[in-house]
């Protein structure tokens, strides 16, 4: 948990192309988290050569916890498992992550054991480390549908995804693309201090805006 | 929808063989055939490797009147090649087309994918195909990448959902809600599908694990 805001945050920038909206989201994810005292690992992912996850489990029979392949994969885990908070920005695509999100994404099952477990009526499979990351989740969608059907499936996906990661901390925010430099820093901001990432919580909470839904 | 001429498969697995998604999407086309309708299958993962693959992919879906997408649940959703080629699908108009996803997982529950097809349904929205409906496999690790066909008795409700959907489908009706029900029904109960499973993850990591345990921590 991060009782002070300060640790490592790794942020997996998804963006596919140059989004003025998802640029801002960046930048002002990256400024807040500098201001709370956070050590950025910003990682721009569709820079990186990583090869999709062949799904063939060798990360959990073979070689447990680190990925068997030497094709980029690896590195998903070995900066997860360090971090103290994890922040996905992604342009929301068809309710879910965009492909260079996702890329990256398939390489964190090595987190997990491979064992099932039954855990509040449904199997999971538990994690392989003790630490616990708190979770950020950003989406754009286009104007108008911050409230729409793919915005609530992001939703519901990123409150699935924390079944399985186990955040002590978790929030999703959807952003309309076109939206201002303030309004996007405003909802960042609040965003930030929902997973305690933001030492400005009552300040962020008062200019929240009707952005994020 | 109409009564579909051409079908196309996509092979929404990344995985080169032994895909159960694969299995399943395979076991449908074939019943589409014995319907007299036309059929295709790519896999996403070479579809999208480059800007020929990607040309032959719009081309395929283009052509095609219905679109069956077969994949594995990855970390609760679609895996990113899949992903990709959805993307692609909506950079251009493919349709008129019927879609239909059927997406397993190796949990013991349908819930869990749940997500996943929602997403399959946002897209055909975005991407101006007719949604036909999406089966949900729990338990895909009953299936191994075997041929449905090899598994008659162990997959039976699976089979037969598939018979229903093959029916409707070349009939020009969507995915039937009988189908949907026999696709959900657990092949084996889930305390069973547990055990069996967690047995078969130490007995590979007994013939090939390299590590001390597969509980080992190597980031701490």
């Amino acid at each position: 948990m991060n009782a002070d805001p300060t640790g490592a945050a790794l942020l997996m920038d998804g963006r596919r192309d140059d989004d003025p909206t998802l640029a801002l989201a960046h930048d002002a994810l990256v400024d807040g988290l500098a201001a709370g005292g956070w050590a950025v690992d910003d990682w721009t992912l569709r820079d990186d050569k990583i090869a999709w996850c062949a799904g063939c489990f060798k990360c959990w029979t073979q070689t447990p916890g680190v990925c068997a392949h030497h094709d980029g994969g690896g590195k998903v885990a070995e900066r997860w498992v360090p971090s103290d908070l994890i922040v996905l920005l992604t342009p929301v695509t068809f309710g879910g992550y965009s492909s260079e999100l996702k890329k990256a994404l398939d390489h964190v099952i090595p987190i997990l054991q491979p064992f099932m477990q039954k855990r509040h009526g449904e199997t999971r499979h538990p994690q392989r480390y003790e630490r616990r990351r708190d979770l950020l989740v950003v989406g754009t969608v286009p104007s108008g549908q911050a409230r729409g059907p793919e915005a609530a499936t992001f939703r519901r996906l990123v409150e699935r995804n924390t079944r399985n990661m186990q955040p002590p901390r978790w929030a999703v925010g959807v952003l309309e693309t076109g939206a201002s430099d303030w309004e996007v820093r405003a909802a960042v901001g609040s965003l930030l201090a929902e997973v305690g990432a933001s030492p400005a919580r009552d300040a962020v909470n008062a200019v929240r805006s009707e952005v994020v839904a | 929808m109409k009564a579909p001429q051409r079908a196309l498969l996509l092979v929404g697995s990344p995985k080169p063989s032994e895909s159960s998604s694969e299995s399943l999407g395979v076991y449908l086309l074939e019943e589409l055939e014995k319907r007299g309708v036309a059929t295709q299958t790519l896999h996403v993962t070479k579809a999208v490797r480059n800007e020929e693959s990607v040309e032959e992919l719009r081309a395929a879906a283009t052509s095609a009147d219905l679109i069956v997408l077969s994949f594995p649940l990855y970390v609760d959703s679609l895996p990113a090649p899949t992903v990709r080629a959805l993307e692609v699908l909506t950079e251009r108009p493919v349709g008129p087309a019927a879609f239909v996803a059927i997406c397993q997982s190796g949990f013991p529950e349908v819930d869990h994918n749940e997500v996943a097809i929602e997403i399959c349904r946002n897209f055909a929205h975005d991407a101006g195909v007719e949604w036909a409906g999406g089966l949900i496999l729990a338990a895909g690790g009953m299936i191994g990448g075997q041929p449905l066909r090899k598994l008659q008795g162990r997959m039976r409700s699976a089979i037969k959902s598939l018979d229903l959907t093959a029916e409707a489908l070349a009939a020009g009706s969507p995915v039937p809600e009988e189908a949907v029900r026999l696709m959900a029904k657990p092949p084996i109960p889930k305390f069973g599908y547990r055990f069996m499973a967690n047995w078969g993850w130490r007995s590979q990591f007994k013939k090939r694990g390299q590590g001390s345990s597969l509980k080992d921590q190597p980031y701490a």
